[in-house]
């Protein structure tokens, strides 16, 4: 079965019961264990690779002075023919025939356990491939089964098990909600404002004595003075501040 | 260098950071912990953050499947969303016998870094908000 299959196995049933979990735990034991089996096949491959890598290099030991042998009587021939010991020449020569078919074969040898090395080098990598992949596939799975019993969790928290949790559209509401309200604060911001006049006939008001500045330290001292007994208006009271403004009163 | 998070040390870690400053982060726990965050600036949307192994799960319930019109047209258009807004998924899962939530949710590396962490929670929030404004005419 594929990848993708297994997933939606465990997925299915998961809307079966009440208190079953979201993914069939069973599923995800037999998705454990292949991750497992492979991990082990995988360290059979190594296993092998370093013992053909071993298997390789002692071959090639043994080649490496055949070859210097062979090149060696090669020379003895070459000399003893010059030489015009023919007898001598061919004894050399027959050891040289074993070498020779010997030499071949290790090379032989070697070729075959060089591209079983690089076969096995190739399916090493692509097993570790693999393996990640059904971890993170399982990581996966498994993390969205948390989240999913998490969100299960803050929708039962909210009273009661049917409640309905905060979703996007509640939140947007609630920014929605927000934003108006914003938005009338600053129209009525605006708005007083506005009745207020612009600031420039404000100052030449205040210049000519009919508007109390307020917020000066003169101006809450001398109010002090006259009304010890009242508390200090709320500045930031829109209606106060509308009033003030037309009835500067103190 | 490689921080590999996991669930509670994420939660620590996010804390300790300005999120803090911007709503409520909770540890839900249990067997499985997973980290609730709502900020103010998405509407106290939950959004939740799990860490399984080599990977950080950020998700938040768009809404549920009872709450869409036409759930087939819905779907489709999902669909059609995900690929052009490649940072969020759409996906559906059940929480209750016969109650299917719509979700969406970004993966990351377990050892990303915690400002890579903070800006997929934003990204996320954002993009579900977004959805819910997108999609406002195809719910109940």
């Amino acid at each position: 079965m594929s990848m993708w299959s297994k997933i939606f196995t465990m997925f299915r049933g998961a809307a079966h019961q009440a208190g079953e979990a979201v993914v069939d735990a069973n599923s995800l034991r037999i998705l454990d264990q292949e991750i497992r089996d492979a991990s082990d096949a995988l360290r059979k491959s190594r296993d092998d690779l370093t013992t053909m890598m071993a298997q390789r290099k002692l071959t090639f030991d043994k080649f490496q002075p055949k070859q210097n042998k062979i090149a060696e009587y090669v020379g003895y021939i070459e000399q003893l023919l010059t030489k015009g010991d023919e007898a001598l020449a061919r004894e050399v020569a027959q050891k040289l025939a074993e070498l020779e078919g010997d030499s071949a074969s290790d090379s032989q040898l070697i070729q075959q356990y060089d591209s079983n090395i690089d076969t096995l080098k190739k399916s090493i990598v692509q097993a570790e491939h693999t393996i990640s992949r059904l971890k993170q596939q399982v990581d996966s799975v498994k993390a969205t089964e948390n989240v999913q019993r998490a969100q299960a969790a803050l929708a039962s928290r909210n009273s009661g098990s049917n409640a309905a949790l905060r979703t996007a559209t509640d939140s947007l509401e609630r920014i929605k909600l927000k934003q108006a309200e914003r938005s009338a604060k600053f129209d009525a911001a605006k708005e007083i404002e506005n009745l207020g006049g612009d600031g420039d006939l404000k100052a030449k008001l205040a210049k000519a004595g009919l508007l109390e500045d307020r917020s000066s330290a003169d101006a809450i001292l001398a109010r002090f003075k006259a009304k010890p007994a009242l508390p200090a208006p709320q500045a930031s009271a829109p209606k106060q501040l509308q009033a003030d403004l037309h009835t500067p009163d103190v | 260098m490689a921080i590999q998070w996991t669930t509670a040390s994420l939660h620590d870690a996010l804390r300790a950071s300005e999120l803090e400053q911007e709503g409520k982060i909770e540890l839900l726990d249990g067997l499985d912990p997973s980290i609730s965050i709502q900020l103010k600036d998405f509407g106290d949307l939950p959004v939740q953050i799990n860490v399984s192994g080599e990977q950080i799960m950020v998700s938040a319930a768009m809404w549920e499947a009872s709450q869409v019109k036409d759930r087939a047209v819905f779907n489709e258009l999902a669909l059609k969303l995900n690929p052009v807004n490649a940072l969020s998924n759409v996906g559906l899962i059940t929480i209750a016998p016969g109650r299917d939530l719509y979700v969406m949710f970004g993966e990351l590396s377990a050892s990303s870094e915690l400002a890579h962490v903070i800006e997929e929670i934003r990204v996320l929030a954002d993009n579900t908000i977004e959805a819910a404004e997108a999609f406002a005419d195809h719910l109940v």
